[in-house]
């Protein structure tokens, strides 16, 4: 299933540095001992326990788990959208859980990309204003050649005037992922991406997540319970009651599907 | 299904809130209307009975003309006819009294004590033998004795510290006297005189200061044992003959205070139509809001009916909280018109005129209607939502995302052609109104009834110029401010229909605003022009009030003064004539000298038919001739207030469209003195003698005014158009605070279509948060938003305004009004519209920055 479209994409599965930590520049996002606890008291929940990660540049990696594992959790956390209780995270070298709600938000705008299970297009806006819609919040100009790139990689260039009720489901996820990729972020955040989407639809989605990472060069964390999503990555993450059960490269689909069977 | 009513109702605690904000201000206005109303009537009830308390039979002069604002002669009765009443069968006792309104209390700074004049009136009050004809208790002192001594009321006193002992001045017909006050006075048990002034002279006196001398205001009777006042009467009447009107204390009491009240009706009337308004506007908001919110919850309903529910349960659903919204705002806004009554007072009071208002009670009126209109216009305004409601289908519950767009699309046709039929029907009534109906109740309802259908169609029409305008206002924002006034200008035009019906509920507000801004600044330049071109005089003499009748005596007293060179008085008198239905106010001139002060706009006739007019001969104003068929060459018929009647021919016309000089008719002065019983001026106008220095000339007519009609004043050319302008711009302010009220209802609507508009795109804001908008960047959003908003009600109110106040000057060209459009108005009515849109803005977009992102991601 994993086919690589003619670059090479870094093939040796990377784990996670352990003991000293390495320079932080060298991966896209990292984090140790990460640890979310909701609520308080007897009631409490701890969504993500004392993890530790790092996911280097140029990679496409899936964090998999059963739901209620935390992995939105911890995408969240990774992500600058939520505040870890314990431990420490960076985005390409910026520690984020040292930043305030202001910094975070710009380091949002700035470096990293999202893909939604609801698209989440703005509905009055045309495909093309939906993708250069975070360049003109950061209030900077949209490299219109990177533009055209994208519409054409995500094969949209012929619709980009279309609004997104004109445009089929399959359509709109790509339209968003090419949004999450104009502004060349350091890191793409996928969660279920192809959660509402028909098999060709989501095959499709993924091809272009492959393709982002393997053509553009870019880095991209998948969140996701299904094992054909996880299978399209380089690696995978899994996450178990809040706790990094396994992280493997990946070898297939059956692979992936075994290892989350083994839950 | 009440339950689920109540618990939907708390559950948006502030949705519900500021939805019965709007229907809180209308029934506030409403219920404090009918408070002060009550208020009023039931004192004045109660003083007039008092007063009238001991008296069984009164005799006054019969009322042949009305005049309801006192221009007439007021000039009494002959005393003989004192003889004639006691000679009745059955008049235990019979005495003649003066009770005159043109007097003028002076303070110690020379000025009429209280409000300028138009307020409560100053009485000049008789001594009597008998007791119980008597309305005044002493309190203080003794009652007068001697013509220089008086008695006054002592609430006056007390607001101007006078003390028994003190010197007073008082004016009247005979000129201004000084008097010491030997006591204090207030009406029977002490309930208050409600503003007016007192004051109780030696009925000698009282005659001789209001140019009285041997005659009365009225005669009040006692019967004796065993004779009823009702008996009385008619053999009273038969004795005075028709002359003289006869009434029971009874009924003197009801119809005095009737005739106070009367005045205060209008005011009534005017605070309704007002409160109406606010009704009007709520009902739009609530439309929307429950439009919105049946839209949201849909799936709820649908829920609802796949549960079992019949569509009747869910209209019901829908209409209960309508109505539970409705209550409770009413109940508040009954509470909230003791508010309203303060601010009427308050802005009364700004004026200078304090409402007769002592204590204000709970009646059945002032509950039972306010809650009635309240609760209806509640339930009416969310009776289409909630048959919306209905008609959702059990299946959408399982549809992914909420809104019908089916039921839209097809009702979107509906909608247009009835809109269209609306829009023709409401033109036609206002054209109507405005152009052919001649009875003036017909044309005002007529008028009424168009703007109130305009006003909706416009508000269905919307979802057709929606789009295109906020493309137009949008443009420029999204020009400075980028991406944000994008998506803002993008939003607001989302739901056309739902922008269009917020934007309504402010058009009204502002279409109203501007057609009073308009209207009025027509009338004020067509009076200023009517004064430059008519007024060849260089001073007028006038009453500081502006419109009450003046001294004659002043135009002798003023011609003997050196510089003075031309003086002509003008008489305004109230008549019936043998053309016209209704009473009119003719003009007497003198002729000669109104020649000379007057540029009159002749028709037929010229300057010499003026000059030359002889005692039964009348120049007509062509719009009042026209109106009533009269032609130069004409007899007709006048009867004065004192009921004599004569002859006069016309012999010209004039054009005088404001009224300035010739209101319908005008004969000679000396005419309206002599036959029609004309004792007071209206205003005199003069002008100085050739090598005269104005200034001097000035000085000496003041000093001689100060000195002996300290109620008069002179004004020139300059003062009188600001005068006629500050009048005007205090009705005006007086409307804009009340319209005021329904702009702020109209804000509300903003607030809240805002707000439910933020809560359907949570998951669309969450996204813009997650890809990196700032807290302050959404704000902006919603703000630009709100802003457009309250641009696009401001716009098309401005238009409709405008074109309101065309029509309507158009439609009064005859009476000589001209457009004039205060070209600050629509800058300074767009200025606050921004600020209030910014303003609506503050919570929803504070609300809309705060989302949690995640959950927001997460929202259905």
């Amino acid at each position: 299933m994993n086919t690589p479209l003619g670059s090479d994409p870094t093939s040796d599965a990377v784990s996670p540095a352990e003991g000293a930590p390495s320079p932080s520049t060298s991966s896209a996002v990292r984090c140790e001992s990460l640890s979310k606890r909701y609520g308080e008291g007897e009631a409490s929940v701890l969504a993500v326990d004392n993890v530790s990660l790092e996911f280097p540049h140029g990679q496409l990696t899936s964090i998999v788990g059963p739901s209620g594992s935390g992995k939105s959790t911890l995408m969240h956390v990774l992500a600058g959208l939520d505040r870890p209780t314990d431990g420490r995270a960076w985005v390409d070298g910026t520690e984020i859980t040292a930043l305030k709600d202001t910094e975070l938000t710009e380091l949002r705008r700035d470096n990293l990309g999202f893909i939604f299970q609801f698209f989440n297009l703005i509905p009055v806006l045309s495909a093309e204003e939906n993708v250069t819609l975070p360049m003109r919040i950061a209030g900077k100009d949209t490299d219109e050649e990177w533009l055209e790139q994208l519409l054409q990689t995500v094969g949209i260039a012929d619709r980009r005037k279309h609004r997104p009720a004109e445009l089929s489901g399959g359509q709109q996820q790509r339209v968003a992922v090419a949004r999450a990729l104009i502004s060349k972020p350091a890191v793409v955040f996928a969660d279920e991406p192809t959660g509402n989407l028909d098999s060709t639809s989501s095959s499709q989605v993924l091809e272009l997540l492959r393709r982002s990472v393997d053509e553009l060069g870019r880095t991209v964390v998948v969140v996701t319970h299904d094992s054909r999503v996880a299978s399209y990555a380089d690696r995978v993450v899994l996450l178990v009651d809040g706790k990094v059960a396994q992280d493997t490269t990946v070898q297939g689909e059956d692979q992936v599907l075994e290892l989350m069977r083994s839950v | 299904m009440l339950g689920l009513a109540i618990r939907n109702l708390f559950a948006r605690k502030f949705r519900a809130i500021s939805t019965a904000s709007s229907v809180f201000f209308g029934v506030s206005m409403i219920s404090g209307t009918l408070f002060i109303s009550e208020s009023v009537n039931r004192s004045f009830d109660n003083l007039f009975g008092e007063v009238n308390a001991g008296i069984d039979v009164t005799v006054r002069e019969a009322t042949v003309v009305d005049d309801p604002f006192d221009q007439g002669p007021q000039a009494g009765f002959e005393d003989s006819i004192l003889e004639t009443v006691e000679e009745v069968d059955g008049v235990e006792s019979a005495e003649g009294v003066i009770a005159d309104v043109r007097i003028s209390i002076l303070g110690d700074d020379g000025d009429r004590i209280g409000p300028p004049s138009g307020g409560p009136p100053h009485i000049a009050l008789s001594t009597v033998e008998t007791d119980e004809f008597d309305a005044l208790t002493l309190v203080d002192g003794e009652s007068p004795d001697a013509p220089d001594e008086v008695a006054i009321d002592a609430d006056s006193a007390k607001d101007e510290n006078f003390e028994v002992g003190d010197e007073v001045t008082i004016t009247g017909d005979a000129g201004a006297s000084d008097y010491t006050i030997v006591g204090l006075t207030q009406f029977g048990s002490g309930e208050t005189s409600l503003g007016a002034s007192l004051a109780q002279f030696t009925l000698e006196e009282a005659q001789r200061l209001t140019g009285k001398e041997g005659r009365f205001d009225e005669i009040d009777i006692a019967a004796a044992d065993g004779t009823t006042p009702e008996e009385l009467a008619k053999r009273v009447q038969q004795a005075v003959g028709p002359k003289f009107g006869v009434l029971t204390g009874t009924e003197t009491a009801a119809e005095d205070a009737g005739d106070v009240t009367e005045g205060f009706s209008f005011l009534t009337t005017a605070l309704l139509v007002f409160a109406g308004i606010s009704v009007f506007v709520g009902g739009f908001l609530i439309f929307n809001t429950f439009s919105i919110t049946v839209v949201q919850r849909s799936k709820e309903f649908a829920m609802l009916r796949t549960l079992g529910a019949s569509s009747r349960q869910v209209l019901g659903a829908v209409l209960a909280e309508a109505a539970l919204i409705g209550v409770l705002a009413s109940l508040l806004g009954i509470a909230g018109g003791f508010l309203f009554v303060e601010l009427i007072k308050l802005m009364f009071g700004a004026s200078g005129f304090e409402l007769p208002v002592t204590s204000l009670r709970l009646t059945f009126d002032s509950v039972f209607w306010p809650l009635l209109v309240g609760i209806l216009s509640t339930i009416v305004a969310a009776m289409i939502p909630a048959v919306r409601a209905t008609r959702v289908a059990p299946l959408e519950a399982l549809r992914e995302g909420g809104g019908s767009t089916e039921i839209k699309a097809r009702t979107s046709r509906v909608r247009s052609i009835v809109a269209a039929l609306l829009l023709t029907l409401a033109l036609v009534l206002l054209g109507l109104g405005l152009f052919v109906t001649e009875e003036e109740g017909g044309a005002l309802a007529e008028m009424g009834g168009g703007l109130v259908l305009l006003f909706i169609a416009l508000a269905m029409l919307g979802s057709r110029f929606v789009p295109p305008i906020v493309s137009a206002i949008g443009a420029p924002i999204e020009k400075l401010r980028g991406v944000t006034g994008r998506l803002a200008r993008e939003n607001a035009q989302r739901e056309p229909q739902r922008t269009a019906t917020t934007a309504a509920a402010l058009m009204i507000g502002v279409a109203l605003v501007v057609f009073v801004g308009v209207f009025s600044a027509s009338i004020k330049s067509s009076l200023n022009d009517a004064i430059d071109e008519q007024i060849a005089g260089d001073l007028a003499v006038l009453n500081k009030d502006g419109f009450s009748p003046i001294p004659s005596r002043i135009s002798d007293e003023v011609a003997e003064i050196d510089g003075v060179g031309v003086v002509a008085p003008t008489v305004n008198l109230p008549v019936l004539t043998d053309v016209a239905r209704d009473d009119d106010l003719i003009t007497g001139l003198e002729p000669e000298a109104a020649g000379q002060v007057f540029n009159l706009d002749f028709v037929e006739g010229d300057e010499e038919t003026l000059t030359g007019l002889a005692p039964d001969e009348a120049i007509v104003e062509v719009g009042w001739a026209e109106d009533n068929g009269v032609a130069v060459g004409d007899v007709v018929t006048i009867t004065g207030p004192n009921g004599e009647s004569i002859e006069v021919t016309v012999v010209g016309s004039v054009e005088d469209t404001s009224g300035l000089v010739v209101l319908s008719l005008a004969i000679p002065r000396e005419t309206a003195r002599d036959e029609l019983g004309a004792n007071q001026d209206a205003t005199l106008l003069l002008s100085y003698a050739e090598g005269a220095d104005p200034d001097a000339t000035r000085e000496s007519v003041d000093a001689l005014l100060e000195d002996q009609f300290p109620d008069t004043e002179t004004r020139n050319q300059a003062q009188i158009k600001a005068d006629q302008g500050d009048q005007i711009n205090q009705l005006v302010s007086l409307i804009y605070v009340l319209l005021g009220l329904s702009v702020i209802v109209s804000i509300f609507g903003v607030v809240n279509t805002l707000a439910l508009t933020i809560l359907e795109r949570t998951r669309e804001l969450g996204m813009l948060r997650a890809i990196g908008t700032s807290r302050s960047q959404v704000r902006r959003m919603v703000r630009y938003e709100s802003v457009i908003n309250s641009l696009l009600g401001t716009i098309v109110g401005t238009v409709v305004g405008l074109g309101l106040a065309v029509a309507a000057v158009q439609a009064l060209k005859d009476e000589g009004l001209i457009l004039s459009v205060p070209v600050a108005l629509p800058f300074v009515v767009l200025i606050a519209a921004i600020i209030l849109g910014v303003l609506a803005a503050i919570r929803p977009a504070r609300r809309a920055s705060r989302l949690d992102v995640i959950e927001a991601l997460q929202y259905e």
